[in-house]
């Protein structure tokens, strides 16, 4: 049989460009075999970022609103976040210091960082101290069971608050 | 050649996009994208609206760490409208998980509130199967190596006969009594009942529970429902010999409901109590021991049964009615499971049909409350009932004063006797293996005929203390013996009986007992003795597992003490004809040997008070 496929190949009557069975059977082995390497590169490059991690949920309920009155200032040091409400505005800022990571506390002028002395106003914005950026805020929602729902993998501009 | 070459790329790049396909395009993706197309186009206001804003597929994850060892449960990958009141008629998976009061849900103000939060409790506390699992497989635990499918949901390859029974919420129950552990908690029904199930029917006899009962004859029971599936647990109370084939649990024969609270009960044992520290169990376990030394709960006694002394001639009415609760009590807790009682045999114990002619009431009362002081190896659970109980069923036993008719011998032997020495007469009767000492082996001659027509027929008539041979001459005559004797002679000993050779042996231990004696007696006893009978004289020494009929358990205080002088001295002094049991005479025991042997045997065989 190989004896014959070479007769065919080294036929000079047929002329360059023509598709012949060989130039047919070469294009679509290497369209196959390049596909599927395209394929395990980019599924190789998907696998890297893990699909699931054991730390925290990034959203997650903290209850309805009626548990948070109207000047409470809760820090949720588990979930490292602040829920604030003033009237019928609430607000969910990270008490996660921009500096080195330190869990800031509540003050009474907004948030202190115990490990290198930063100080954030009421509403995180850097006042001291060596953070280098102001404490974000969180998006804050409320569950279709009555519940609010902070998620923590979406920023929202400060000033921002969820309207009761 | 390079067709094939282009076959080959072309089945490696479908092979690709098959498993690509297979691990990017998840089934989950397709119902979360289903909840947000259904969710926003059922949201009213912005703020719903700003809530969906944004949301995509991705692995949903509760991380419960409440509960024992800390939980992953992406349940809610799938189920995401879990907690979401409008998809409350959806089909599954999406369907949100219905409120109930059972589980401690509150309707305020028209809206619903959950007792148990999911972010609080996560979902496989309450319903097993594998919190990790992404596809519905794995997650519901439909995988036959999974040990905690879903309770009442999923059956794995169980057996067709009773695995629907295997299915329904009740099952749940088991995991709310991990935390909800009173003992009669009102959303657990099933549990409570089992509980009940479990002393009333006797398991705790056989069964050991921390906290709940002693039993040491069958498995311990603490953490069963954490080692084994609900099939395996209605197996073993409807079959005991399926999984187990030397099990010699009785068959209980209880209704499909009774099981079933049974199962959901031990599947709750689970060891851990998530809702108590060890302190609390230590201290729970302190009180029980002080309440009392693992009583059963008290079935209601009418007053009065109770303290009617049932020896004193008691008025007719109060013995009717004492004989009557006895009655109700030996059937309610499962007596015949085990033992024959007229027409219900357990097969595992003694027949107590004609009870009442066979024991007295005293020997009824005294081997209730402690089986192993009248017959020392028996394996009949102490069951601790209160003492009122006690007398009712020995008021009953005693009433049962029918003796199985006796036509022939041979008809008597197959009704009576056979029980325990069987059919054959070689003593393997149905309940042999359950007694101890072992039945005799009739068809033994060189024993049978070795001992005297008297000591044979006294066997019979006056039984064998310490043993379960009763005394038959209470239930037929002097005659009627002879003929049992002779139709076992004839039939099962068959070798004719040959004049004994008279021996010359002591009527009453020529040694007096003293210390001195006791002593002498002991060193020889770990000199020649230990091999067969044990170190402790109970009859377990190294070489018995190879002797039948197995050597005495010197240590049956009721036979020691039934058994004289000069029956020890023969067997000792001549052996046993038909056993391992030697003639020590040839090893070199004088009697005065033998006698410090007897002494020492006795000492700790003291007569009771």
């Amino acid at each position: 049989m190989s004896m014959a496929k070479k007769n065919i190949a080294n036929n000079p009557e047929r002329t360059e460009g023509q598709i012949t069975r060989r130039n047919l059977l070469v294009w679509l082995s290497s369209v196959g075999l390049f596909g599927s390497a395209v394929i395990s590169i980019f599924s190789n490059l998907v696998f890297i970022k893990p699909r699931a991690t054991y730390g925290q949920p990034n959203r997650f309920s903290i209850g309805k609103p009626d548990e948070f009155p109207s000047g409470t200032k809760l820090a949720l040091d588990q979930q490292r976040v602040c829920v604030v409400r003033d009237g019928d505005k609430l607000c969910a800022i990270s008490t996660t210091c921009t500096h080195l990571g330190c869990i800031v506390a509540p003050s009474d002028t907004g948030f202190a960082c115990p490990c290198h002395g930063s100080r954030f106003d009421q509403d995180g914005n850097v006042t001291g101290g060596p953070a280098p950026k102001p404490l974000p805020w969180y998006k804050l929602t409320m569950a279709p069971n009555g519940e609010l729902e902070i998620d923590k993998s979406t920023e929202v501009p400060a000033g921002t608050y969820f309207n009761v | 050649m390079r067709l094939a070459l282009a076959i080959a790329s072309f089945v490696i790049l479908i092979v690709h996009g098959a498993v690509f396909y297979d691990q990017f395009f998840n089934k989950w993706e397709r119902h979360q994208t289903a909840y947000f197309d259904q969710a926003r186009s059922m949201a009213k206001t912005d703020a719903e609206r700003a809530g969906l804003e944004g949301r995509s597929p991705r692995i949903e994850q509760l991380i419960v760490t409440s509960f024992g060892e800390s939980r992953v449960d992406r349940c809610t990958t799938c189920h995401i409208g879990i907690d979401d009141p409008r998809f409350n008629q959806h089909a599954q998976p999406l369907r949100s998980h219905p409120y109930t009061e059972d589980m401690g849900d509150r309707l305020v103000n028209g809206k619903w509130e959950r007792r148990h939060k999911f972010a609080d409790f996560g979902c496989t506390v309450c319903h097993d199967g594998q919190g990790r699992g992404l596809e519905t497989v794995f997650a519901h635990g439909e995988d036959h190596y999974w040990p905690d499918p879903m309770l009442g949901y999923v059956t794995q390859n169980w057996r067709a006969d009773f695995k629907p029974k295997l299915k329904g919420k009740e099952y749940m129950q088991a995991n709310c009594a991990l935390c909800h552990t009173d003992e009669n908690f009102k959303r657990t029904p099933l549990v409570a009942k089992g509980r009940q199930l479990f002393f009333s029917t006797n398991c705790y006899g056989c069964h050991k529970i921390e906290g709940l009962s002693t039993g040491a004859l069958g498995p311990d029971l603490s953490e069963v429902g954490k080692k084994f599936k609900v099939d395996y647990l209605w197996e073993s109370v409807v079959e005991p010999r399926a999984n187990i084939a030397t099990s010699f649990m009785p068959k209980f024969n209880l209704s499909d409901d009774d099981v079933r609270a049974l199962v959901v009960f031990l599947k709750s044992r689970r060891g851990v109590n998530f809702s108590e520290t060890s302190l609390d169990r230590y201290r729970a376990t302190l009180n029980k021991e002080n309440k009392g030394k693992g009583e059963a709960p008290a079935v209601a006694v009418p007053a009065v049964a109770g303290g009617q002394p049932v020896t004193s001639p008691a008025a007719p009415p109060a013995a009717i009615a004492t004989a009557s609760l006895g009655e109700k009590l030996i059937n309610d807790r499962s007596c015949a499971a085990c033992h024959k009682i007229g027409a219900r045999d357990g097969g595992v114990a003694p027949d107590l049909s004609f009870e009442g002619l066979i024991k007295g009431d005293k020997w009824l009362m005294e081997h209730f409350r402690d089986p192993r002081s009248l017959v020392s190896d028996s394996i009949m659970p102490s069951f601790g009932f209160s003492n009122p109980d006690y007398l009712a069923m020995t008021g009953y036993l005693m009433s049962l004063k029918t003796p199985p008719a006796f036509n022939n011998p041979e008809e008597f032997y197959k009704n009576t006797c056979a029980r325990c020495h069987g059919d054959k007469g070689d003593g393997h009767g149905m309940i042999a293996a359950y007694l101890d000492p072992y039945p005799r082996d009739l068809t033994k001659a060189g024993f049978m005929n070795s001992k005297t027509e008297d000591r044979l027929m006294k066997s019979i008539r006056e039984g064998v203390a310490g043993t379960s041979m009763p005394a038959w001459g209470r239930v037929i005559n002097d005659d009627q013996i002879r003929q049992v004797f002779n139709y076992i002679q004839t039939t099962y000993v068959k070798d004719p009986r040959r004049p004994l050779k008279e021996r010359k042996l002591p009527e009453t231990n020529p040694v007096a007992s003293s210390r001195e004696s006791i002593a002498r007696g002991e060193q020889t006893f770990l000199q020649r003795c230990t091999g067969c009978h044990g170190k402790k004289a109970d009859g377990k020494g190294p070489n018995s597992i190879d002797i039948l009929p197995r050597p005495r358990n010197l240590r049956n205080a009721e036979f020691l003490n039934s058994i004289s002088d000069r029956r020890l001295f023969e067997s000792i002094l001549y052996g046993v004809q038909g056993s391992a049991m030697q003639s020590w005479i040839d090893y070199g025991l004088t009697e005065k040997d033998v006698g410090d042997l007897i002494n020492y045997m006795r000492s700790f065989n003291k007569p009771k008070q």
